[in-house]
């Protein structure tokens, strides 16, 4: 259990690994966004385009 | 409603049973991802991507789903709560974060399957399989990120917490 136990005033502030936390979710989300708009996949999926087929994936046929 | 102790710890058993499975079944679709993306043989990686979907399917959704279930009645049968510490809300952000992710991915998992099924992965799924690879190493640092909160409990408590605990500090003291 957390041994922060004030009595009385303002709450305590938020703690350092909460604000790194939020940091790097912040930064994640704009590397998505970023990645997003360049093209560069991570949601942008085509499933059409493309015919030529993967080296590997027609050996077998 | 505070859990009894025999109840807490059948709860908190299924609790870390279901998060720490969630993160090896994460870590084998990340290994089949990466060999599905460098595998030469053709007929291996088609079966990686078959097996992707069986595993995502029958045991990383059901998994995901678990902790969503068992962590917020065991946190709200304690005295921690769910939304008093700092590492608790965390923990909750992620695992909805995660599985939300999750079923967002089910779609492309699943026409990876079929198309490795059909042996007609064309060069535009190579943004996918990159994709598969790039989101479950993600998914298994956010995992060991949880999994370390939930061990280390880093001391910080909400402002609603401290309301809370006031509050209930000034209706019975302690004598």
């Amino acid at each position: 259990m957390s041994k922060t136990a004030p009595d009385r005033g303002s709450p305590p502030g938020t703690p350092r690994w909460v604000k790194v936390l939020v940091i790097i979710f912040i930064a994640l989300i704009l590397l998505f966004v970023i990645l997003h708009l360049m093209g560069l996949g991570f949601g942008g999926h085509s499933l059409g385009g493309h015919t030529l087929l993967i080296e590997h994936g027609v050996q077998q046929l | 409603m505070t859990l009894t102790p025999g109840l807490r710890k059948f709860v908190l058993s299924a609790h870390v049973t279901f998060a720490v499975s969630w993160l090896g079944a994460v870590a084998g679709f990340l290994a089949l991802a990466v060999f599905g993306l460098t595998s030469r043989d053709a007929q291996m990686m088609r079966a990686a991507y078959v097996a992707m979907e069986v595993i995502t399917r029958f045991i990383i959704v059901p998994l995901s789903f678990a902790p969503l279930l068992t962590g917020p009645v065991l946190s709200l049968g304690t005295p921690w709560g769910l939304f008093r510490h700092y590492w608790i809300l965390a923990k909750l952000v992620i695992t909805i974060l995660s599985t939300v992710i999750l079923l967002v991915h089910m779609q492309p998992i699943s026409h990876l399957s079929h198309a490795a099924a059909e042996a007609s992965l064309t060069s535009a799924d190579l943004e996918l399989q990159i994709q598969m690879v790039a989101a479950s190493a993600a998914a298994v640092l956010a995992l060991v990120a949880a999994t370390v909160l939930a061990v280390y409990k880093p001391r910080g408590m909400t402002p609603y917490g401290w309301r809370k605990q006031y509050e209930e500090r000034t209706v019975s003291p302690e004598p």
